[in-house]
């Protein structure tokens, strides 16, 4: 308990809008789904859109917000003269954002399963069905953002990536070399065989990806990016 | 000084400082590179000898119009929010150049600024095409295109890319965005009811339809709201470019009070 104030400081220091974003996923995802509804789309389309939330619109939304919380910071000047590594400081923030939307994204899938809605994995594959895209999309934007040193290149960068992977989707779902880097496999093509190959694939390479960012971020040189020269 | 005269001062200094922003070129080199070697059959590249340059460089632009938007939304995305965050906001409020020439000069810095390598991918484009088709018509059939199909979407985006962030901030907003763009773009409507192959898809569809003779995407493809999807053609293509043109004004329009209300809460 005694480490509380400081997770509630970090908390506030990621910014409302960067812990927001993943709420606001899901909000567009019930919105979108209830005027789908309205229009007399059928169930089976619904309950796809639904788990498109969990899988699609979650990773892309903390790929962003992950972006502003390591690009951002009035006193990092200051954080880089403390005792505690900067990078540790900002693992925290990142965490606190990890942990804010997997709390949503578990709490939406309980609320799917118990209306009867849910079409994904059981458990305890359930939760890879947004785990492993999130894991990918917010390590390809930390490295990329650590890389460019660059909001725009980073946030560009996730978003092309999740548009083209959206486009093509039969060219991933197709290809040998790219279907285990596929992160919508649930949601376009179902659990086959090889889901958990690819959940396993993009959660493990997701992780090196943030390794690489965070050993990156350990530079302070690394942490100016261009918007603030 | 007057209005027009602070209007221009402020639209030459946005521009200068996004054209020499070094993000904004490689995300646009990039998304291009990436767009021009993954088009697949159907892509312009493919399309064979003898295609008229209309329908060649009309297919070009909205190639282009796919993604580079995505990038240019990102760029214009703080372009009011960072006065405040780097400590400007005082100092610009004490300046006797108004708010509404302040928000119309960085709206026309941002989009030509943006405009610019836009404009440039599709003469770069064109001059592809013509080392093996042939016709210098490509680089006018380009500059057509490029005010029809890439002009109307670029001012559409460049205006809620400017003033959303305002109420959204621009982390939310780029996340957003992005799912705004495939949802009213690019997402079937035979599938989900979306904004996409109606007269308000900025990618650009009905113009490039009109140009290319053919139905490019989706546009006037039967869906949600039915009376935004008239049949393609001329008239209905002047009509999705007045539409976006026109509907890039009202977040234009509350940019000034939301700038005051922001401002002054500071």
């Amino acid at each position: 308990m005694k480490h509380l104030p400081l997770w509630r400081h970090e908390l506030r220091r990621a910014g409302w809008t960067a812990c927001a974003a993943p709420a606001a996923a899901l909000a567009v995802t019930l919105a979108l789904t209830a005027t789908a509804a309205a229009f007399g789309t059928a169930r089976p389309q619904l309950e796809r859109f639904l788990l498109t939330g969990l899988e699609a619109l979650i990773p892309l939304a903390a790929g962003m917000a992950a972006v502003a919380v390591v690009s951002r910071d009035p006193s990092r000047e200051l954080q880089l003269t403390l005792p505690t590594p900067y990078t540790t400081t900002l693992g925290r923030r990142l965490a606190v954002l990890g942990g804010l939307t997997a709390t949503l994204a578990i709490a939406f899938s309980a609320a799917l399963a118990a209306g009867g809605w849910w079409t994904g994995p059981g458990l305890p594959y359930a939760p890879l069905v947004w785990a492993a895209p999130l894991l990918w999309l917010t390590g390809l934007a930390l490295l990329v953002a650590a890389l460019g040193r660059s909001v725009v290149l980073a946030t560009t960068t996730v978003a092309a990536i999740w548009l083209g992977e959206q486009l093509f989707a039969a060219t991933f779902a197709t290809t040998p070399g790219l279907r285990p880097f596929f992160l919508f496999m649930t949601t376009r093509i179902g659990v086959p065989t090889d889901w958990d190959a690819n959940r396993a694939a993009l959660a493990a390479s997701g992780a090196l990806l943030t390794a690489l960012a965070l050993m990156l971020l350990r530079r302070p040189e690394r942490l100016l990016t261009e918007e603030e020269t | 000084m007057t209005t027009l005269r602070q209007t221009w001062a402020v639209t030459r200094y946005e521009f200068r400082m996004q054209i020499r922003k070094r993000s904004l070129w490689i995300t646009t080199a990039t998304l291009a590179v990436v767009l021009t070697f993954s088009q697949g059959d159907r892509g312009p590249r493919h399309l064979p000898p003898g295609t008229p340059p209309r329908e060649v460089m009309a297919s070009w632009a909205l190639l282009m119009a796919l993604l580079l938007p995505i990038g240019f939304g990102m760029v214009l995305a703080d372009r009011l929010t960072r006065d405040r965050r780097l400590g400007l906001a005082s100092l610009l409020e004490s300046l006797p150049i108004g708010r509404g020439a302040l928000v119309a000069g960085k709206y026309l810095g941002g989009l030509t600024s943006t405009a610019v390598p836009a404009a440039l991918v599709l003469l770069i484009a064109a001059a592809g095409e013509t080392a093996h088709r042939h016709d210098p018509a490509l680089f006018a059939w380009a500059a057509v295109a490029f005010v029809l199909v890439t002009l109307p979407g670029l001012a559409f985006v460049a205006a809620f890319a400017l003033v959303c962030p305002l109420l959204t901030t621009a982390p939310l907003f780029r996340a957003l965005f992005v799912g705004y763009w495939f949802w009213g773009n690019m997402l079937n409507p035979d599938l989900f009811p979306s904004l996409t192959g109606t007269l308000l898809t900025p990618l650009g569809d009905y113009p490039a339809t009109w140009l290319m003779g053919e139905r490019a995407l989706y546009a006037g493809a039967d869906g949600w709201l039915q009376f935004l999807r008239p049949e393609p053609g001329g008239a209905a293509a002047v009509a999705a470019i007045a539409l976006l043109l026109a509907l890039s004004i009202p977040p234009l329009a509350l940019a000034s009070p939301l700038l005051r209300r922001r401002n002054l809460s500071a």
